[in-house]
């Protein structure tokens, strides 16, 4: 919980109304995105992302699996967000699991796409090793080791860093098994595949305070909010999903506005990110 | 009750095996939907208020096959653990029943659903109204017959209404289905299943104004701006229906 | 004990309905004394009933059943198991009772209310013993397939008498329902037969051409009664039931017979002649349900 007195409220609004935020920012710009990659050894990959004071990891692990009987062509995501205690008390207990459980459904909806697949920012056919038979099942966990605001930005770009750090072992499928019988398979343990992460969408969340929307927002601006919009975006500009949050109602073409802002907004991030994960990746290398 | 547990895993429900999973192509430009229905034309609407007595107000919609029912409580007493708010709180809850789908489900809560018609209604209700106190909104989906979000959230600002709980306005939603290069408004279950990418609105009519909006899956930016339009209209219509039936109500109540 | 015989003195004075709430047991003992409910309902008379059947059409039976506003939805799914090795050829009923937050402002989510699974049990013990249904007809191939029934009842408005309008939609649903046509495939599974594979006579031949509908040799209906002093309620609504606490539940059968009967403690003791009236009450309430039941089929079946 923010608390702030009347006149620190009036002296952030103000700061958005004139483009100048408290922290010497413009509105749509972002504060200084740190990722780290592999800092989760026994995971197949793993980033941390610091976003400001926000501060998450993202990490990814998968497993062979049967894919299901309505997709017998597709692997398997699971997604799931947890709020640690550590960035605020009030997560302690079960007090995460609201601002949890929407944080995973909202970042399931910006990066997994729809029923048919479109739009998903992970291609869930290459996971397949035998169809109908055997896939990866993904498990993307990420952790929330403190706020202060934006915290799906973040988490995006986390669980996208982590996803370009993942290498998944190839897999030889031993040949000769009959048609009904689960085939043996043999994992290697040297060569790897990793995942072509230039489809993986960012999230841009535009806050509204006042008149104006600005990006990043840092808690104490978020308190201020009337409402909030996340778009993710991928690198053709396309939108791979949205979800409102919070509060008042907004007017239609406001909406289509902040699209276009997030579009523009979208292609210096995905540019940056992209900048620092190759950066993260070099270093992890070296070390 | 004891030994469903164990049983549950062992029983299947048959399936036909000539069904096909998947349509024909959608990009067809004479495909028709399976309820002959027309791209822009939504499902006949039916309302109706005070379906459950022992509620503070309720409402039952059906929309083709999908079939709701949400009940409002209070304002009443907050949980004795919820700290003092000058403004009300609005406590929303989704469930399915076990026969809701298809394939027998387990008929438990939906918290993203939950969450999402809390954030469709919040923007909506005069919370200020009732300080310290808390309403309710309890939904049950008898059947799921596609746009069953939408469908509930309509339906709980129409038993919120009914409930005489103060709104800026009713709260009308409506979902857009994109198949190819198509646009199908309120889609039905087998259009969803197959969906490349969807649109869902809620919205205050009279205000124009957006309370919640999702959008999953690729949509291009002139598709997205035709989807809203489109759900807009929509909205706008069925907020006709739902005040029809809110004054049929009141005039009934008179006699 | 003043209050009560002040109330005696204000009831003139008072508004009705601030009397109904201050001073419920002597709103209602001043009713009866008149032989007249606050609902304007002779004391043994039953609220109105209906059944509305094929309420669910994505469930193989089911039904709607109204007692005065207290409204039951049942609904049957079926699906099939591997019997048991003790009786290979009998199916399997599982009843499940629900009361969903909607139901009743004392209900809420993550809190079920602690009569659902009594009535559960109640129910399932009730349909079971009766012997309405003969689980040989849910069988489909000896000792490989059978029927499981899924039914489960969901209460949409709860205003008493939980179990009579409970039991009421359950039988219903059962007489509503209709068995799919169903074929043994190559891998010996169960699958539903389509409607071109029924016309052309394929070499799959169906299982159950015949066991499509349940013959329900007997049907259980209920009444429960409220004991109070001398006096006896039938049907009551759900503030009575939260007055007067003793409440009898008789069931008997089509035939008339007693299938069981539940009192389940309460304050007042009873006598055997009331328990008899209550029985009485209940044989006249059994022919009017089955009416209604049978109103309901033949309507369905015109449709």
């Amino acid at each position: 919980m923010v608390g702030l007195s009347e006149g620190e409220k009036e002296f952030i609004k103000g700061g958005i109304a004139q483009d100048l935020r408290s922290d010497g920012r413009k509105r749509y710009t972002y504060r200084p995105i740190y990722v780290e990659t592999g800092v989760i050894p026994q995971a197949n990959g793993s980033a941390r992302v610091r976003l400001g004071a926000t501060d998450v990891i993202a990490s990814v692990k998968a497993e062979l699996g049967k894919p299901s009987a309505l997709q017998p062509d597709k692997g398997k995501v699971a997604l799931f967000i947890d709020c640690s205690p550590t960035a605020e008390p009030t997560f302690e207990g079960r007090g995460g699991e609201e601002l949890s459980a929407e944080l995973s459904s909202a970042l399931q909806r910006c990066l997994l796409g729809s029923k048919s697949g479109a739009g998903a920012g992970i291609d869930l056919s290459s996971l397949i090793v035998v169809e109908g038979k055997v896939c990866w099942d993904l498990y993307i966990d990420g952790l929330v080791i403190s706020s202060d605001g934006n915290l799906l930005d973040a988490l995006g770009a986390a669980i996208k860093a982590a996803l370009s750090n993942t290498g998944i072992p190839t897999v030889h499928v031993v040949a000769g098994a009959s048609n009904d019988e689960q085939p043996e398979v043999d994992i290697s343990d040297e060569e790897f595949l990793h995942f072509d992460t230039s489809g993986v969408p960012v999230i841009v969340t535009l806050t509204k305070v006042g008149k104006h929307y600005i990006v990043d927002a840092t808690s104490e601006e978020e308190s201020q909010m009337s409402s909030a919009v996340s778009i993710s975006i991928n690198r053709q500009g396309h939108i791979c999903g949205m979800t409102k949050r919070g509060g008042s109602g907004i007017d239609p073409s406001v909406i289509l506005d902040m699209i276009s802002v997030a579009n523009f907004v979208s292609r210096q991030l995905i540019e940056k990110l992209d900048s620092e994960i190759s950066a993260a990746e070099a270093n992890e290398e070296d070390s | 009750m004891a030994a469903k547990p164990g049983t549950a895993s062992t029983t299947y429900s048959p399936v036909d095996p000539t069904h096909k999973t998947k349509p024909s192509i959608f990009t067809d430009s004479d495909w028709v939907r399976p309820d002959s229905r027309g791209f822009q034309q939504c499902r006949p609407a039916f309302f109706r208020t005070g379906a459950v007595n022992s509620a503070s107000g309720s409402a039952y919609a059906e929309f083709g096959n999908t079939k709701v029912i949400v009940s409002v409580f209070g304002p009443r007493e907050s949980k004795k653990a919820m700290m003092y708010s000058d403004v009300g709180r609005l406590n929303c809850n989704v469930s399915y029943t076990t026969f809701a789908t298809h394939v027998r489900g387990q008929g438990s809560d939906n918290k993203e659903f939950s969450s999402m018609l809390h954030k469709a209604l919040e923007g909506a209700i005069i919370l200020e109204s009732f300080p310290k106190t808390t309403v309710d909104v309890f939904a049950l989906v008898l059947e799921s017959g596609g746009s069953d979000l939408p469908v509930v959230i309509s339906c709980a600002s129409l038993a919120l209404a009914d409930a005489g709980i103060m709104m800026y306005d009713l709260v009308t939603s409506v979902s857009v289905s994109c198949l190819g290069k198509n646009l199908l408004i309120d889609p039905i279950l087998e259009e969803e299943s197959c969906q490349d990418g969807s649109l869902m609105i809620a919205c205050m009519p009279s205000r124009y104004e957006v309370t919640q909006l999702t959008v999953t899956g690729e949509l291009s930016a002139p598709n997205l701006s035709e989807a809203m339009q489109l759900c807009l209209d929509a909205c706008a219509k069925l907020a006709q229906i739902m005040r029809s039936c809110l004054k049929e109500a009141a005039s009934a109540a008179e006699e | 004990m003043g209050l009560p015989n002040a109330s005696e003195d204000l009831s003139s004075e008072m508004e009705v309905d601030a009397f109904r709430r201050l001073f419920p047991l002597r709103y209602f003992e001043r009713h009866l004394t008149e032989s007249i409910r606050p609902d304007a309902r002779p004391l043994r008379k039953a609220r109105d009933t209906t059944i509305a059947l094929g309420a669910v059409a994505s469930a193989d039976g089911s039904a709607l059943a109204k007692i005065g506003s207290t409204t039951m939805l049942a609904a049957i799914k079926m699906e099939v198991m591997t019997p048991s090795l003790e009786s290979p050829d009998e199916g399997c009923i599982a009843i499940d009772f629900h009361m969903p937050p909607i139901c009743s402002p004392i209900v809420r989510p993550g809190r079920p209310a602690e009569v659902a699974p009594v009535l559960s049990k109640q129910l399932s013990d009730t349909i079971t013993s009766s012997g309405m249904i003969n689980l040989k007809e849910l069988s489909l191939v000896s000792g490989k397939a059978a029927w499981m029934a899924y039914l489960d009842i969901y209460c949409l408005d709860a205003d008493g008498a939980l179990f009579d309008a409970a039991l009421l939609s359950a039988v219903a649903s059962f007489s509503h329902l209709q068995i799919p046509v169903v074929s043994l495939d190559y891998d010996g599974k169960i699958v539903i037969m389509s409607e071109e594979q029924k016309e052309e006579n394929s070499e799959t031949k169906p299982v159950n051409k015949e066991k499509r509908k349940l013959t329900l040799s007997t049907i259980p209906f209920s009444l429960t009664c409220i004991l109070h002093k001398s006096y006896i309620l039938a049907d009551p609504t759900a503030e009575e039931e939260s007055i007067m606490e003793t409440l009898v539940t008789v069931v008997l059968d089509s035939s008339g017979q007693l299938v069981s009967l539940y009192k389940p403690g309460g304050s007042v003791l009873v006598y055997t002649s009331a328990v008899q009236d209550c029985v009485a009450l209940t044989r006249q309430r059994v022919k009017e349900l089955q009416n209604i039941l049978d109103d309901a089929i033949s309507g369905m079946e015109i449709d």
